[in-house]
């Protein structure tokens, strides 16, 4: 772990390519000066172009604050975050709507999509809301690839818990982003469906070349990441390459016996 | 935009449905009030006695004064006219120089004077619908025109003509004789004929028609008539004939009106209503739009609140935070639109209603006909527009600053951080209120003070609603306490209380507006009174009153009564309005002789012996205004026009019972149109006096005059402010009932938004009744926090208010309709609350909690 973060700072600076997201010394602190908790404790790491990863640690490890900072839905208290080449540091909050909605895209767990839009309406929203052209044909293979073709006119209330993750995977790759942030996105589904959710966020990575950073507390979600990132304490524990669900879990409970 | 905003709308018809409703009542609301003003600003009095007379002159109704202002090097004259309160006469000859002129066939003078007809039985006959009764001369029958259908002319001075609708209710035919109560004293004439207009019977009047000589006389203004009808030659058309008599009379302030303009010639009061109609309609239209702003920011926060995650997504994933306050002003449109258009219609009946009620009440004459032009629905429609884009900038703000990363939180968490923005605003409302009590209390007069009062309320409810959370937070710690008597419920209710405060603040403020509004209405009305009835009855130091049932009590009945024995003061009443510059005041006159036995307004400096025709007295707010002290000249107009110049020779007290100005019965008589006295008063002294009976007695074959204890006095009293109130309460009930749809609306709209946290409740153990006693303990906390509030606000306003018209601070509150206020406020809580709570608690728990929103 330390020699990664040596390893970062030896290649530090700007236009390192080979990164979609990374993270120098990254800390969020919340609450008033004194009685500050520290979610996050100077978490260094690059995230590279078309890999999968999964973001795991206890509870109150702070994984989401991780996500909120790296997918900039929250301002770091210190360090900076690189979307690519971009500082997210230096943005105001329409500027960083504007970088979410063009180059980020978000799989939340429940509550991804809005009720009164259709599924083509909700998969076109960060396209429509920054008033860009619409492109029906990329619209369809989206929707296809997810599996919806043919869905586009429901609300969402008419789907099922799982085609509703599948909309929001289609509205999150609609903009052709730098990154997908998944939280959880698997959380509230059956094993079967999740098994499938999974199988699609992997096949964006392989066949479209997506990057997917994915914040879970199931091994078995992990086991489908490139790499998985341990967080602890808000530092980065430890890190696993080609994980296996077994060795997830044993590896979190050790982190677990820490935390 | 627009598309996501209409979309929106469609699939969250409910959550919309509070401010839809809120704004079509307002815009049904100033749809009406501006239709009442219209008719006030434009409406035409349709003539009634003057429809045969193409042309008529009349004299000049105003007092003018031209103020001169320097500006720079330029002197800018602006001239200022206000109405005064009676009939402006012109000289007799103007008839005979106005049919003189070519093209006119005939110039007829108008003499106008009350006169009612007196059953054998000593009753006196209304004129027609309650309406009043007037005589004329018979030379003037050709201006409405009134034909004989039959009989013949009066000639002497012992015959009369009463029209048909008179003659056909009192029972007349030609030969019979008729009594005649006008302003002497009773005459019996013979009926020498029955007159019909040949346009139908009039509604608005009845009229008897006399020898010229015997009107002349009994008008009792020798040498002066009321209006002079012109009648042209054929063939003259009548802008000319006009033109004409304009020209004839250039110089001597008479104006000469033709068509529509003929009817507030007749109909003197049809100014005042207009005055009344454009005061009201300002008023309560400028209140309810204040009113819908309030409720409508108050449903759409609710309603943001409610789509806090929606909006967090909609922020996490693509709309910028300006993006957001678009679509919430877009939607803010389209329902501000919709319900403004639909409202505005709805608000045609409404007008027509309201205007119905006013002539019902005789606050307006039924002349005086409603008048409808496309300008109250544009300004409806604006107003509903700008209602909703007000409420939205507001609503949005906060919708704007929601964290996107919310959308991934697990619960919407009410933020607990008190906005300092929220409270300097509430502390900067509270303080705009607090100026507006101290303005309040500096006006004394109730056209001036009306719309103050209802401004103050609702800027102190914006207050109480921007401190609302603050507010609910102290209230809840110290509510809490008792509550904790309830284990499951009482502690439910106070946690809930405790997170929420923003919601509850939401249903405390409307409904605190509406204790606060219904309170200011119905003590408004009892505190002057109250205060007049006290003036009045210290004031008074008479033994008995004598009122009349008909147009009033003549002389002779205060000569007869003064030569009975014992009665030691006699003091004729008649009421009228002066002008002094152009500031009006209510004044009366009143006999001279023995005023002190039967009047004590607790003179303050000067003294009332010695009160003679030349002299006036002051009450101590016209002596303020006037800046006079006894000794003083004072300049003043009387009711029709007459220059006076009066010394003051006191100033007193009690102002509100009697009138501003008093001066003396002699000095009035002749300068009003009723010259009747209004009442008598009379004081008896010594051993042996004389009682009502033989008061009663010596009055004698009068018709319709008797003699009233006190106490009667005081019901008469009270009969005509109620009269006065009830315009009032019909007016302002309808903002009573919009603030009470708000109410409902907002509270029913924040319990059907909890079924989810009802089925945990449940899920966990709670049982039914359990989450019920909570809504029941929540909705108490919020009626007490509300009545709390809105009694606070309605004292604070009545208190100001008391001190500016009555000088002192005493509110006078009637405890039955303020238990009946409290009762209606809680009623209304209790049922937006329980009603939706039962219905959210309809559904099984584990599939209301299973199911997505």
């Amino acid at each position: 772990m330390r020699t990664e973060t040596n390893d970062l700072r030896g290649h530090s600076g700007a236009g390192f390519p080979a990164f979609a997201l990374r993270l120098d010394g990254v800390v969020k602190e919340y609450g008033r000066a004194g009685r500050a908790v520290r979610a996050l404790d100077g978490v260094s790491v690059g995230i590279e172009r078309g890999s999968f990863t999964a973001v795991m640690g206890p509870s109150g490890s702070g994984k989401s604050t991780f996500l909120h900072c790296a997918a900039g839905l929250d301002k770091p208290s210190g360090g900076s975050v690189f979307l690519g080449d971009t500082d997210l540091g230096a943005m105001d909050e329409t500027r960083l709507t504007e970088l979410r909605r063009g180059r980020i895209g978000f799989v939340f767990q429940a509550f991804n999509l809005i009720p009164a839009l259709s599924v083509r309406q909700n998969v076109e929203l960060p396209l429509r809301l920054a008033g860009e052209r619409l492109d029906p044909a990329w619209l369809d293979e989206v929707l296809a690839r997810v599996g919806l073709a043919g869905r586009a006119a429901h609300r969402p209330a008419e789907l099922s818990g799982g085609q509703q993750q599948r909309v929001a995977i289609a509205r999150a790759l609609i903009t052709r982003p730098d990154v997908v942030f998944g939280d959880e996105p698997t959380g509230a589904l059956d094993t079967m469906t999740a098994r499938e959710i999974l199988s699609l966020l992997r096949s964006c990575v392989d066949e479209t070349g997506r990057t997917v950073v994915m914040v879970t507390h199931d091994p078995v979600a992990a086991s489908y990441a490139d790499t998985v990132l341990f967080l602890a304490d808000g530092r980065i524990a430890d890190r696993m390459q080609a994980p296996t669900a077994d060795r997830v879990a044993d590896r979190m409970t050790h982190l677990g016996a820490w935390a | 935009m627009l598309r996501y905003a209409l979309q929106t709308l469609r699939a969250r018809k409910g959550g919309f449905a509070g401010a839809f409703l809120a704004l079509f009542c307002a815009a049904a609301l100033v749809t009406a009030c501006g239709i009442l003003l219209e008719t006030g600003l434009r409406g035409t009095v349709a003539t009634e006695r003057y429809a045969g007379a193409p042309v008529i002159v009349g004299g000049d109704q105003n007092v003018h004064q031209v103020t001169a202002r320097r500006k720079g090097d330029r002197t800018k004259r602006k001239e200022k006219a206000k109405p005064l309160g009676e009939r402006v006469l012109l000289p007799a000859g103007t008839a005979a120089r106005l049919a003189a002129l070519p093209g006119v066939r005939a110039a007829l003078p108008e003499i106008t004077f009350p006169a009612y007809a007196v059953t054998p039985g000593g009753r006196i006959v209304p004129g027609v619908d309650g309406k009043p009764s007037y005589g004329h001369a018979w030379t003037s029958a050709p201006l409405t025109p009134f034909v004989l259908t039959e009989g013949a002319a009066p000639a002497g001075a012992d015959e009369v003509v009463v029209d048909r609708e008179l003659a056909r209710r009192a029972g007349l035919r030609p030969g019979a004789e008729l009594t005649v109560q006008s302003t002497d004293a009773p005459r019996t004439y013979r009926v020498t004929g029955v007159a019909a207009p040949s346009g139908g019977d009039l509604r608005q009047q009845s009229s008897l028609f006399f020898s010229d000589a015997e009107a002349e006389r009994l008008s009792g203004r020798t040498g002066l008539v009321a209006a002079v009808g012109v009648l042209p030659e054929p063939g003259v058309p009548v802008p000319e004939l006009a033109a004409r008599v304009g020209k004839a009379l250039d110089g001597t302030g008479a104006q000469v009106v033709t068509g529509g303009d003929r009817g507030p010639v007749e109909f003197l009061d049809a100014a005042k209503a207009r005055i009344k109609l454009v005061s009201m309609g300002g008023a309560i239209g400028g209140t309810s739009l204040l009113v819908a702003v309030l409720v409508v920011v108050g449903t759409f926060a609710l309603s943001i609140q409610q789509r806090h995650r929606e909006l967090a997504l909609l922020r996490a994933v693509a709309a910028t935070p300006r993006q957001v306050r678009r679509l919430i002003g877009r939607e803010a449109l389209i329902v501000g639109l919709l319900a403004g258009v639909l409202g505005s219609l709805a608000g045609l009946p409404v007008a027509h209603w309201l205007h119905g009620r006013f002539v019902a009440f005789r606050a307006i004459p039924e002349t005086l006909g409603v008048t409808v032009g496309v300008f109250p629905f544009f300004g409806a429609v604006g107003a509903a527009l700008l209602g909703a884009w007000a409420a939205a900038r507001i609503s949005a703000r906060r919708a704007a600053r929601i964290r996107p990363a919310e959308a991934l939180a697990e619960a919407a968490v009410e933020q607990r951080t008190a906005a300092w923005g929220r409270v300097g605003a509430g502390a900067a409302f509270l303080a705009g209120g607090a100026v507006l009590l101290v303005v309040l209390s500096s006006l004394r007069s109730e056209p001036a003070a009306t719309p103050v009062t209802f401004l103050s309320v609702v800027v102190l409810a914006v207050a109480v609603s921007l401190l609302g959370p603050l507010i609910v937070r102290g209230a809840v710690a110290l509510l809490g306490i008792p509550l904790r008597a309830s284990r499951v419920g009482g502690h439910l209710a106070t946690a809930n209380a405790r997170a929420h405060t923003k919601r509850l603040s939401a249903a405390v403020t409307p409904l605190a507006l509406l204790i606060g509004m219904a309170c200011t209405v119905f003590f408004v009305p009892t505190t002057t009174g109250a205060a007049a009835t006290a003036q009045a009855r210290a004031g008074s130091t008479a033994d008995w009153v004598v009122g009349s049932a008909g147009p009033g009590v003549p002389s002779q009945a205060a000569d007869r009564l003064r030569r009975v024995p014992g009665v030691s003061a006699v003091t004729e009443v008649v009421r009228t309005t002066v002008r002094v510059g152009l500031a009006k005041y209510p004044a009366q006159g009143v006999s001279a002789d023995g005023l002190t036995r039967t009047w004590d307004p607790g003179v303050t400096a000067g003294g009332l012996d010695g009160f003679d025709p030349q002299s006036v007295a002051l009450s101590e707010l016209a002596a303020d205004d006037l800046g006079k002290k006894p000794g003083d000249r004072l300049k003043l107009t009387l009711g029709d026009g007459a220059e006076a110049e009066l010394t003051v020779a006191a100033v007193y007290e009690r102002g509100l019972g009697f009138g501003d100005l008093t001066m003396s019965h002699e000095l009035v008589r002749g300068h009003v149109d009723n010259p009747l006295a209004s009442s008598v008063l009379v004081k008896t002294a010594g051993e042996g006096r004389p009682g009502r009976a033989e008061l009663q007695q010596a009055l004698g074959g009068l018709p319709g005059v008797a003699v009233l204890d006190r106490d009667q006095v005081e019901d008469l009293r009270a009969e005509v402010q109620q009269s006065n109130a009830e315009v009032n309460y019909v007016a302002m009930g309808l903002i009573i009932a919009f603030t009470a749809i708000a109410v409902v609306n907002t509270l029913a709209m924040s319990v059907s938004d909890r079924a989810r946290e009802f089925a945990l409740l449940q899920l966990v153990g709670t049982t039914r009744r359990q989450v019920m006693g909570m809504l029941r303990i929540e909705a108490a906390l919020v009626v007490l926090v509300a009545a709390a509030l809105g009694t606070a606000i309605a004292f604070a306003v009545l208190t100001a208010f008391s001190i500016g018209m009555t000088g002192s601070a005493s509110p006078s509150v009637d405890g039955r309709m303020y238990a009946g206020v409290l009762c209606f406020a809680s009623l209304l809580a209790f049922l937006a609350t329980l009603v939706p709570g039962r219905l959210a608690l309809a559904g099984r728990p584990a599939d209301v909690i299973g199911s997505r929103r």
